[in-house]
Formats: structure tokens, C-alpha cells, sequence
């Protein structure tokens, strides 16, 4: 399995997400509501030496994504680490018309660039009778969309989503979607979760293997279920052959200051760290202090 | 030895919660992930009215049974207990049924769209020694248990005035009027759908208000229901407070409660993920100075077994499995609780008609 980069940079800050306060959120969200200002935070860690993004596919990612299309010869190095999708995009529409017209409407409608009408063709809903994998992957399709032309290196699912899916146990939509991102996009697949230690013994009992596993993890047990101690396990028992681990959410937003928070972080036999930050010392500051051990 | 093990392992699952799901919607989705998660929990059954949801169930979760009906679901299976995530006017008849069978029940809120009907289960289910909670997930969330233990220990004081607000993204654009959710007798609305948790939060925290006055209903986008509410509620204690809910607020990334509560000896602003709390004193048990205090969920957060959705949400169906275990734990929040905010609606409807229109 290729490495993954061992700094990834997050994108919670520019879209008004985070988890402790939703003042502070808000404040961000009016910060970076201008899309040059984001884009010059970027720029800022780009030239702190980051290498790898990660982006979720909201509905203010398309222009990110343009953005650095139109300028690739500025980071002709730079990967990406999509994670798809926004689930709150969905999760309105699902309470408003149920599942299958949710999907309904995300795959066939404004998505006649996706070359759906041959499907459609083929007996549009008869897919949704049986097939939940070639759902999925048309799902996947329409979420990509975005990234096409940009260096990817992991395809992320959404942590909402993907511990949805480990509650019901079904090992096939999980090996589905794994099995898609390698043979259609050529890149690792990746499952973000806040339950980190049954999703990796899940995925060893259904044997799927070279896969990302990204989760929270940070010293005072922010969300992480069950607790601390399973996660501290799961890590020391991993082998990253078959899964590398990234953290997120190390400075449980906010609560743990950054010193602690990596001095914690770098104990942990771990491959990879995601942060989020919008200034230059904070970016600066968390780059100098992540130092993960070379296993 | 073969056959003791299986004897065993069927013993096994013979102790566990059989429960049924009604309703495979947002909720429904959520809880089936949720419960499927708890050790003592074997979900036997699923009811919803799609046929392609149905055979996607049959496809990969093998061993599901499944049903178009609910009573069929009740005449075909022996179950503990069912979750309700039905459109609400469904949720009075499918918890009839269940009683008759001696079935606990979960109902999604706003529990019923009646607070006579919601009155009549209350009723039924103490009775008949039945557990019994309406989906108030807010009651779970550690920030709000916080602030009820700070409001039980009277660190501010007496309570003198409130405000609880709720806003969400839930309505943005024109709706056509022909879902559930743009009927206020099918439960739709922003009263109903968003405006509940509002008041079942003042109901947890505060007490039942005695009289509704000052109440407004608007549509922003909705053809045949109300997008906003505003409320004025007040205690003959002397307590007084403002509901504002607004179903239609695209600045909200997510559902989020706010209540502000001025008391005799401070006051406590708070939302599900943070608490800014001013006291007159200090009280050094809680770590709490003289003046301006914050406390963030990260200070007062329970790790959840298996995480979804929030805390909350694991938090609020792992009690009632927990209550179906033991006869002796109390519901945190019962048919009756619930019924309580049901009476609120109406008063706020009734107010509305009579003194809010033109």
C-alpha cells in the first residue's frame, strides 16, 4: 500500500464547522466566506511545506477545486484527500421525501453531465431494486465529480456515513466501495469514523485490507467511542500494512493546547495527522510540533 | 457439546431485546445503526411502506424480516419492543397496537399530533407497566444535563426569565405543499417538527409553563404551514419566557438549540455544544468563579459505546434498552413528558387563532 503523507491539511475551518462552539464557528464562517481568503490560507501552508489536502465535498469545495485546477503549474505537487459526501446535503432531503427519492434526485437531477441518461436507459430504478453497491458507486461518481483533474491520493467516506453503515454490519458496501475507489480511481480508499476500534476489527474479520482508517484522536477521548483506551489498543495491536491510521481532531477543538496535543499524538503508533488551521502561527506552530515515530 | 453451545448461544439471544423498526426514514435510519450496536439487542423486523427500501433490507441484512404493514409486523412477530420513526399521525394507532400486545415502545417526537391522544398512551403504558419515551434527544445531550444540574443546584439563583430558541435549515425553498411535512394534521410544520425540542427543553429545565400568549406563526416557504414561531410563556410562579423557532434559517449549518436563562443569582447561556454561565458567587464544587464562566462539551462529554450521530442520539435509545432491562430505572423522557409539549403546541395554535390573526 503506498504512504499516505504524515501531515494532511483539514478544511472544518473554512466552512464554519466546529465542535466545541458554535460562536467560534460562526466567526470562521464569516472569515472565509470570501473565497480568497481561504485560498490564501492555502497558500500560507503550502509554502509551510504542505503537500496533501484534505477537502470534504461540500457545496463550496467545486470553486477550491477549480481554483487549484486552473493553477496547477503553482502546486504541480500537491495531492488530495477528498471526503465524500456532505451528509448533511442528504440528510435534509431524506427527511423531507425518503431514501429513494433523495437518491433519486442527487443522481438524476442537474447530473445529466454524468452520462446517467444511458442508465436510465437500462431501467433507471430497476438499480434500486437490489443493487445498493452500483448505487453506491454511481453515489461516489457524482460526488468525484469535483476532483477530476487534481492529484488524488485516498478517497475518504464521510465518517456520518460510514459509521452509519458499520451499525447495520454489511461487509459488502464497505468491500464495494473499497474495491471501487482502487479499480475505478486507482487511488486508496479511505473510511473516516469516530469509532475506530470496532471498524478496524470489523474490517479484519470481513478481511478487507490497504485501506485509510481516519478517526479522532486526541488525549482527552473526544469523540471517541467507546473510549480512549480502545482506541490507545486498536492503534498499538494495527498493522500498517493493511491499515494506516490518521487522526483527526487532535486538539479535540480546542480543548487540549497544542503541545500536549502532539506530544500525546506522536507516542501513537500512527501514520498520518489532519489539522485544521486558518493563520500563519497556528499553521507554523502545529507543523513543528507533529513529529510522528517512523515504524 | 455441539448442541449445548447452540442451546446456549439461542438462550443468548432469547435474553435479547427483540425489536422492530417502523419507519425507515432519517430517524429510523439512525436508530436501526444505533440499536444494532447494543449487546442485548436483536432487531428482528422492519416495516416501511417502499418496496425498494424493503428489498434492499432483505438483500444485505440477512434475517431482517419485512413488512409493508405495520399489523403485520404485530401479527407475525414476537417482539419487545418497537421504534417508531413514522410520519406523527401514525405514531397514536401503532402504539394502540403495541400496547395491546404488551410491546414497549420508542415513538419519534412529536409523539402524537394530539395532546388527548398523547394523554390517553400516557395512560395506557403506566398502567400496563410499559416502558415508554418520546425521541426529546436534547434531554440526553451533556451540555443540557448541565445545565439542569446547575438549575437544580440553583447557581443562578431563582429562574426569573427565559428565552429558547431553535433554528435550522430544514425549510429553504418554496415547497410544494404535498409532503407530510406541510400538514399540520399529518405533525408537519415548524410547531411540530423543530419548535418541540424547544419546548420540551423549557419543559426539562424549567417546568410546564401555565398559559401561552403573544404567539405568531409564519410562512416563509411553506404553502400550508407555519416556517417560524415565536411564543410568549408564562408560570404562575411568576416565571416568564419567549419561544423564537425558525425552521427556515440557512445560516444554520445544523438543528441547534439556544436558551438563555436569567436567574436571582446569575445567568446561564447555552447551546448542545457550550454553556456561558455568569454567577453573583463563586461555587467552588463546580468550578465555577465569580462572573463569566465557560464550560464546552468537551469539559462535560460521556463517551457513547458506538457513535453515529452525536452522543445524544446513542445516549437517548441505550436508556430505554436500559429501562427495558430494569424494571427500577426511570424514563428520562416519558409518553407523559412528552404530552406536555403536545399541550404547549396546542395552546400556541389556539392562541394563534384566536388572537394572532387579523
Amino acid at each position: 500500500m503506498e504512504s499516505i503523507d504524515k501531515i494532511v491539511f483539514g478544511d472544518n475551518q473554512f466552512f464554519g464547522i466546529n465542535h466545541m462552539s458554535q460562536e467560534k464557528a460562526q466567526q470562521l464562517a464569516e472569515q472565509f466566506f470570501d473565497l480568497s481568503n481561504i485560498i490564501n490560507v492555502y497558500q500560507i501552508a503550502y509554502d509551510f511545506g504542505i503537500r496533501a489536502v484534505m477537502l470534504n465535498s461540500n457545496d463550496r469545495a467545486k470553486s477550491i477545486c477549480d481554483h487549484f485546477k486552473n493553477n496547477k503549474t503553482k502546486y504541480p505537487d500537491l495531492t488530495w484527500y477528498p471526503s465524500i459526501p456532505y451528509p448533511h446535503k442528504y440528510a435534509n432531503l431524506i427527511s423531507e421525501k425518503g431514501i429513494i427519492p433523495t437518491i433519486n434526485e442527487i443522481l438524476f437531477k442537474d447530473n445529466s453531465a454524468l452520462g446517467i441518461i444511458g442508465m436510465l436507459a437500462n431501467g433507471g430504478t430497476a438499480v434500486f431494486d437490489k443493487d445498493a453497491i452500483k448505487l453506491m458507486k454511481m453515489l461516489v461518481d457524482v460526488e468525484m465529480r469535483m476532483f477530476k483533474g487534481l492529484n488524488v491520493k485516498v478517497i475518504f467516506l464521510q465518517n456520518l456515513i460510514t459509521d452509519l453503515i458499520l451499525g447495520y454490519e454489511v461487509k459488502e458496501i464497505f468491500e464495494g466501495y473499497c474495491n471501487y475507489i482502487k479499480s475505478k480511481y486507482k487511488v486508496l480508499p479511505g473510511l473516516i469514523t469516530q469509532n475506530m476500534p470496532r471498524l478496524l476489527e470489523k474490517l479484519k474479520e470481513w478481511q478487507i485490507e490497504e485501506v485509510v482508517v481516519c478517526s479522532s484522536f486526541n488525549e482527552i477521548g473526544y469523540l471517541m467511542s467507546p473510549d480512549i483506551e480502545s482506541y490507545i489498543n486498536a492503534a498499538a495491536q494495527n498493522d500498517p500494512s493493511k491499515y494506516q491510521l490518521m487522526a483527526m481532531s487532535t486538539l479535540a477543538s480546542g480543548a487540549i493546547k497544542a503541545r500536549d496535543a502532539y506530544a500525546f499524538i506522536n507516542a501513537q503508533p500512527i501514520q498520518s495527522v489532519v489539522f485544521g488551521a486558518s493563520s500563519l502561527k497556528n499553521i507554523q506552530e502545529t507543523m513543528s510540533l507533529i513529529n510522528l515515530k517512523k515504524l | 457439546m455441539i448442541t449445548i453451545l447452540k442451546n446456549l448461544m439461542s438462550m443468548n439471544d432469547n435474553n435479547k431485546v427483540k425489536i422492530g423498526i417502523i419507519g425507515i426514514g432519517r430517524m429510523g435510519i439512525t436508530h436501526y445503526s444505533i440499536l444494532n450496536s447494543h449487546p442485548d439487542v436483536s432487531i428482528k423486523a422492519v416495516v416501511d411502506t417502499s418496496g425498494h427500501i424493503l428489498s434492499l433490507i432483505e438483500k444485505y441484512l440477512k434475517g431482517v424480516k419485512t413488512y409493508k404493514a405495520y399489523n403485520e409486523l404485530f401479527r407475525h412477530e414476537k417482539l419487545d419492543a418497537v421504534i417508531i420513526c413514522t410520519p406523527p399521525t401514525l405514531h397514536y394507532p401503532i402504539a394502540i397496537e403495541a400496547a395491546e400486545k404488551n410491546i414497549h415502545v420508542f415513538s419519534e417526537k412529536p409523539f402524537t399530533t394530539q395532546k388527548e391522544l398523547g394523554l390517553k398512551l400516557s395512560e395506557i403504558y403506566e398502567q400496563k407497566g410499559l416502558v415508554n419515551q418520546v425521541g426529546y434527544v436534547n434531554r440526553f445531550n451533556d451540555i443540557f444535563i448541565k445545565v439542569k444540574e446547575y438549575l437544580d443546584f440553583e447557581v443562578i439563583g431563582k429562574v426569573i426569565r427565559f428565552k429558547s430558541e431553535m433554528f435550522s435549515c430544514t425549510i429553504t425553498k418554496a415547497e410544494e405543499g404535498n409532503t407530510w411535512r406541510d400538514s399540520q394534521e399529518n405533525g408537519g410544520g415548524a410547531l411540530f417538527e423543530v419548535a418541540s425540542h424547544a419546548i420540551d427543553l423549557i419543559i426539562f429545565l424549567i417546568g410546564k409553563p401555565d398559559k401561552i400568549t403573544g404567539s405568531s406563526l409564519t410562512k416563509i416557504y411553506s404553502k400550508n404551514v407555519e416556517d417560524a414561531v415565536y411564543a410568549t410563556l408564562l408560570y404562575r410562579s411568576g416565571i416568564s419566557g419567549t419561544l423564537n423557532v425558525n425552521w427556515s434559517d440557512e445560516s444554520y449549518r445544523k438543528p441547534t438549540n439556544k436558551i438563555e436563562i436569567f436567574g436571582t443569582g446569575g445567568k446561564i447561556l447555552a447551546d448542545q455544544h457550550g454553556i456561558k454561565i455568569y454567577t453573583k458567587i463563586a461555587f467552588p464544587e463546580y468550578k465555577l468563579s465569580q462572573g463569566w464562566n465557560s464550560i464546552y462539551i468537551t469539559d462535560v462529554f460521556k463517551p457513547v459505546p458506538f457513535y453515529v450521530r452525536g452522543n445524544e442520539f446513542t445516549s437517548e435509545l441505550y436508556h430505554f434498552i436500559e429501562c427495558i432491562k430494569n424494571d427500577e430505572m426511570k424514563n428520562r423522557c416519558s409518553f407523559r413528558d412528552a404530552t406536555g409539549t403536545l399541550e404547549q403546541i396546542e395552546a400556541i395554535f389556539n392562541d394563534y387563532e384566536l388572537n394572532g390573526k387579523f
